[in-house]
């Protein structure tokens, strides 16, 4: 048997300290729903284990101040199904409800979603596990060994932000609700803490697709904040996926606006599914501000969010469908405006 | 003669199935018992050269491997990816699986064809079939209606994992597995062990699910009892779903061009149909059994079929659940859709104009059957007249488009001939024994429901077994023809039985319920063996029955040809914008003779609507032909349909006996119900939208 320690840390001082002692064989485990998965997928290998999901106090969901605050091992079901989130920011709720199964959100947590890794089949059915038959080559699982998707079975796969090296999208529509909120993501590492706006916690793949999020080793979510904003409540997270639930995005938008009347004052559109990152489109923002929302120039906001986008052998559809979703997300969060 | 309704009572293994009481194959537990793994080849085709099992067998808790040579279904010939090419086996599962993990292959491979559309697939031609003068009546035909329609490569996926448990005990072998066909199972077993009748036995009390994919013997299980005589200790084995669709069967891909001519009164006159298939040479599933249930829908007089394979490099096709009529019946009921557009007819109307009275393959009668009157309720259960014809005209006030489809299916109703033996006690307690497989559909239910109805027992402590070789022949239950086998049998047992009662208790018998009136009598029981034929058998088919050879028959019978029918309704709404798919209702409406158990019987009816709605937005087993493989092997990628996909759904059943074709009028269904379920929502669709989608899976992509 593989030797695998595990340990539960009391507090995110003491996660952080074993993690150093590790020295990089370690890795932090909350909910385990992602973790676990790729470990048995032959994906992960670690030799110890840290469980981040009992320190004290970082569970807490603070609403109180001008900002929300989740601590990093708050569950995705109590984060969704808090007053102030549900009633206020519906585009976070609806982005952990819409997001895997009841069960699954029972355990898993706000801050492990944000680093969830890619469902690209080639990554993760193709590391030689005998649970899986593939053997891939993937770029992000072995960098260099090249790209399976690209010139593959790419449907569900990214036409924004891709490289020559991965295709992959970026999973998690949690993630893309934090992106419209401009969250910031708070952190403990063995240098200290640091904030991190959650624009610039994602990598784009380039070409160094196994790198995905700017945390250090060792690093350990702590905290996420969202700024409390009127725009919360003219919100909504709109995902469109192969059924009805208990599937990940072919495409998504997180919307949140501000609005005079039938007026767009300001406007925060993000995107899920089609991106390598959750993805803001400043572009679509820019034309829906200051005019009236019509469902016309919500579809010519869709259509520009994916000017730059480039389609694959299979997926060039999730262009039309991505600017539909956001034309449709648009329209649903203006109607929610007080 | 055919019996009066039966009246409904609960599933009687739906207490032990919720309990975790109930037993499946993988939930043996044996004292000393060690774990296995297959090692799966990482090349599509050529030859192992080398096998390095060293590292394996230094796994800590590894206690054997077999490689290549080790045992015959151990090949150096790979002919598809995931074929196993060692077994490991170890103390934990999690040792095996290391230990499976560790083992290094060196191939040499060869060319290989993974799909029927990559470079070098030929067709060959298989046998085709002729009724009528099919070119006349293209001559002389007023509107002609064709297409090209295609499903995907799909993978049954039931819940139950392939899980085999194998012990030997004195040169005895005992194994445990879910399996459709445990007398083939035991045959094989037997020549390949060179073990006599009394050294065999196989289980399979409980299956879940099998829909085909269980019905043919696997290497699994030869390989897991060789490797526990080897090692002298019980070896449990529970194949990864990975790997299970690279080495179980599923349904082939398969491609149908088929054109239908009407005459000017809008009559159909004629059907040209041509089907080509994926499959490997020799393969198990003919492609020459599509065009025969779908020739017996309608009255068409005039049918021509060619049939073909094309051969590709990966695992063996085989039967899957609605197997030939449900991708045959996807392209005929998309054309009658179509047809019914060009002359301006309902799509329900056309159909009840035609209703089938001659088989046109056996050339004799059907027997009288149901069609029309499962169309009829369906269409007044469904509101279908509240449907606008034109495509695209009905809308919700949201603008979402709003389609209704409708479509049928036919399937034979083919039967085995069986035994039972039921004894009755004067303790209180009955039990019998009879044959096949309970495999979620409800064969111990609506055995049980035969005896409950027709003899004054205590229904709680009836016992029912089957699905055990040392019970006696078990039947293959494939081809919804289980129930429709068993439960004839089941009624000769219980009439017998109140025979003998009745010769042992003579003219004035005492009162109480059966068991009190033998315990009156002084008899601790009473029991009666009887065997049961299908129409036109003769003693050889129970001889066939014992021996492990084909005691089926159908569904064509000297005199008449029996059929199960269908007709299903769907409303299929599609988002205005993002034209996301939804189906809120669906209405389903089937004709499977005599209803034996009302329960059981509506839950395979909502079964299929979830399947066929699957099969028709949903799934699709996909195959990158550079690595050959399926590369969505799991149920997170393989999309199949989910509770919130499921909108209303109503179902009925017509519950006529079938007069001719056993004592109960009871015609199989298990297949049958999700036959029209993607027709009719490709028909919702085009209705929704003017567009006529003509392959499996529809996605959003193609409505966008
Ligand atoms: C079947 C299935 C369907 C799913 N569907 C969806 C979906 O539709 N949408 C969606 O968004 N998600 C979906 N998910 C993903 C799910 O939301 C994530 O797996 C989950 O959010 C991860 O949280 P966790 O606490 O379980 O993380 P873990 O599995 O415990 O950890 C995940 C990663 O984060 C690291 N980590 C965890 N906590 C911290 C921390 N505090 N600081 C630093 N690193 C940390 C771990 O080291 C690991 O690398 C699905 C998952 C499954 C299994
Ligand atoms: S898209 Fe990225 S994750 Fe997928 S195979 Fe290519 S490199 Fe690997």
């Amino acid at each position: 048997m593989r030797a695998l320690s595990y340990t539960v840390a009391p507090s995110a001082e003491a996660a952080v300290a074993r993690f150093a002692a590790a020295q990089g064989s370690a890795r932090y485990i909350a909910g385990g729903t992602n973790l676990y998965d790729l470990m048995k997928l032959g994906i992960e290998h670690p030799a110890h284990l840290i469980d981040v999901s009992r320190i004290d106090g970082m569970d807490a969901i603070e609403t109180d101040g001008d900002i929300l605050r989740f601590g990093g091992r708050a569950l995705m079901t109590d984060v969704a199904y808090t007053p102030v989130v549900r009633d206020q920011y519906p585009v976070l709720s609806e982005s952990l409800l819409k997001a895997a199964s009841q069960q699954l959100r029972n355990m898993a947590t706000v801050g492990g979603n944000l680093l969830q890794r890619t469902r690209c089949m080639y990554f993760r059915n193709g590391a030689g596990s005998t649970s899986m038959v593939g053997v891939y080559p993937c770029n992000k699982r072995e960098p260099g060994s090249g790209c399976s998707a690209i010139g593959g079975l790419d449907r569900t796969h990214a036409v924004l932000g891709t490289s020559e090296a991965c295709t992959a999208v970026a999973p998690g529509d949690w993630p893309v609700a934090l992106m419209a909120m401009d969250a910031t993501i708070e952190m403990l590492g063995p240098e200290g803490p640091r904030n991190l706006p959650i624009a610039e916690f994602y990598r784009l793949p380039g070409d160094t697709p196994h790198r995905e999020f700017n945390l250090h080793p060792g690093e350990l979510v702590t905290a996420i904040t969202v700024r409390k904003t009127p725009a919360g409540r003219a919100s909504t997270y709109h995902k469109i996926r192969d059924r009805e639930s208990y599937a990940f995005a072919l495409a998504s938008a997180a919307v949140a606006l501000e609005m005079d009347g039938a007026t767009v004052r300001t406007a925060r559109i993000a995107l899920g599914g089609v991106a390598t990152t959750p993805w803001r489109s400043r572009a679509a923002e820019a034309i829906v501000t200051g005019s009236p929302l019509t469902p016309e120039l919500a579809l010519r906001a869709g259509r520009a969010a994916f000017a730059d986008a480039r389609g694959g052998q299979h997926n060039a559809f999730k262009i039309e469908l991505g600017a539909r979703v956001i034309a449709d997300a648009l329209i649903i969060a203006a109607e929610r405006r007080a | 003669m055919p019996t009066q309704a039966f009246s409904e009572i609960a599933r009687v293994d739906a207490r032990d199935k919720v309990l975790g009481r109930a037993q499946y194959g993988a939930d043996v537990k044996k004292p000393g018992m060690l774990y296995a793994m297959l090692v799966p080849a990482t090349i599509a085709k050529g030859k192992v050269s080398a096998l390095d099992v060293a590292p394996a067998m230094e796994t800590p808790g590894v206690v054997q491997v077999l490689g290549i040579g080790d045992f015959p279904a151990l090949r150096a010939e790979i002919s598809y990816r995931g074929q196993p090419t060692a077994l490991v086996v170890a103390e934990t599962v999690e040792a095996a699986i290391e230990g499976a993990e560790a083992v290094t292959a060196v191939y040499e491979t060869a060319p290989y064809i993974p799909l029927m559309t990559s470079p070098g697939a030929q067709r060959v031609d298989a046998e085709g079939f002729n009724a009528g003068d099919v070119d006349r009546a293209f001559q002389n035909a007023a509107t002609i209606v064709e297409g090209i329609f295609e499903t995907p490569t799909q993978h049954h996926n039931a819940m139950e994992l392939f899980g085999t448990v194998a012990e030997w005990t004195d040169g005895r072998l005992t194994v445990y597995e879910g399996c459709q066909n445990l007398d083939a199972v035991k045959a094989a077993l037997m020549k390949a062990f060179e073990l006599s009748l009394d050294q065999i036995a196989v289980k399979s009390e409980q299956v879940g699910g099998g829909f085909g994919q269980k019905s043919p013997p696997k290497m699994q299980t030869f390989l897991v009892a060789h490797a526990a005589r080897l090692i002298r200790r019980p070896v449990k084995l529970v194949t990864p779903r990975g790997q299970l669709f690279h080495i179980a069967n599923y349904r082939p891909r398969s491609v149908h061009t088929i054109r239908l001519a009407a005459s000017a009164e809008g009559r159909l006159q004629a059907i040209i149909y041509d089907v080509v298939q994926e499959n490997i040479p020799d393969g198990g599933f003919r492609s020459t059994g599509y065009h025969e249930d779908i020739a017996r829908l309608y009255a068409i007089e005039n049918f021509r079929a060619t049939a073909g394979d094309i051969h590709i490099d990966r695992q063996m096709p085989r039967h899957t659940r609605g197997t030939h009529p449900f991708p045959a019946g996807f392209a005929l009921e998309s054309v009658i859709d179509e047809m019914a557009y060009k002359l301006g007819k309902d799509p329900v109307e056309l159909r009840l104009e035609h209703e089938a009275k001659n088989d046109i393959i056996a050339g004799q009668p059907l027997s009288p059957h149901f069609l029309n009157d499962c169309l009829r309720e369906g269409a007044s259960r469904f509101g279908w007249s509240r449907r606008l014809p034109e495509p695209g005209s009905m809308r919700l006030a949201d603008g979402t488009l709003v389609g209704l489809g409708v479509a049928c299916g036919i399937f034979g109703a083919s039967m085995s001939a069986s035994e039972a033996t039921l004894r009755v006690r004067a303790d209180g307690t009955t039990r019998m024994i009879s044959s096949g497989h309970e495999m979620g559909q409800g064969i111990l239910t609506a055995i049980a429901n035969v005896i409950i109805q027709g003899l004054d027992i205590n229904p709680d402590r009836l016992e029912v077994l089957l699905g055990d070789t040392t019970l006696g022949p078990q039947l293959a239950t494939v081809g919804e023809r289980g129930t429709a086998s068993c439960v004839p049998t089941a009624a000769k047992a219980v009439e017998a039985l109140r025979a003998r009662f009745a010769e042992l208790a003579g003219a004035n018998p005492p009162a109480g319920n059966l068991h009190q009136q033998l315990a009156r009598l002084k008899r601790p029981y009473i029991e009666v063996k009887v065997s049961e034929l299908a129409p036109g058998q003769d003693a050889s088919a129970i001889e066939a029955y014992r021996t492990g050879g084909r005691a089926g028959t159908g569904p064509d019978y000297p005199g008449f040809t029996s059929m199960s029918y269908i007709a299903q309704f769907v409303e299929i709404h599609i988002d205005a914008t993002t034209r996301r798919i939804r189906m809120p209702r669906a209405v389903s409406i089937a004709d499977v003779g005599r209803v034996v158990s009302p329960r059981t019987a509506k839950s395979q009816m909502y079964g299929g609507v979830v399947w066929g709605f699957s099969t028709a937005l949903r799934e699709e087993s996909e195959v990158d032909p550079r690595f050959a493989g399926y590369l969505n092997d799991d149920l997170a990628d393989y999309v199949m349909a989910v509770n919130a996909d499921i909108g209303e759904v109503d179902v009925g059943l017509i519950d006529k006996p079938d007069p001719r074709i056993n004592s109960v009028g009871v015609k199989g269904m298990g297949e049958l119900v999700m036959l029209g379920t993607a027709p009719a929502i490709a028909n919702a669709i085009y209705h929704a939208t003017g567009k006529r989608l003509r392959k499996l899976p529809i996605r959003i992509n193609d409505v966008l």
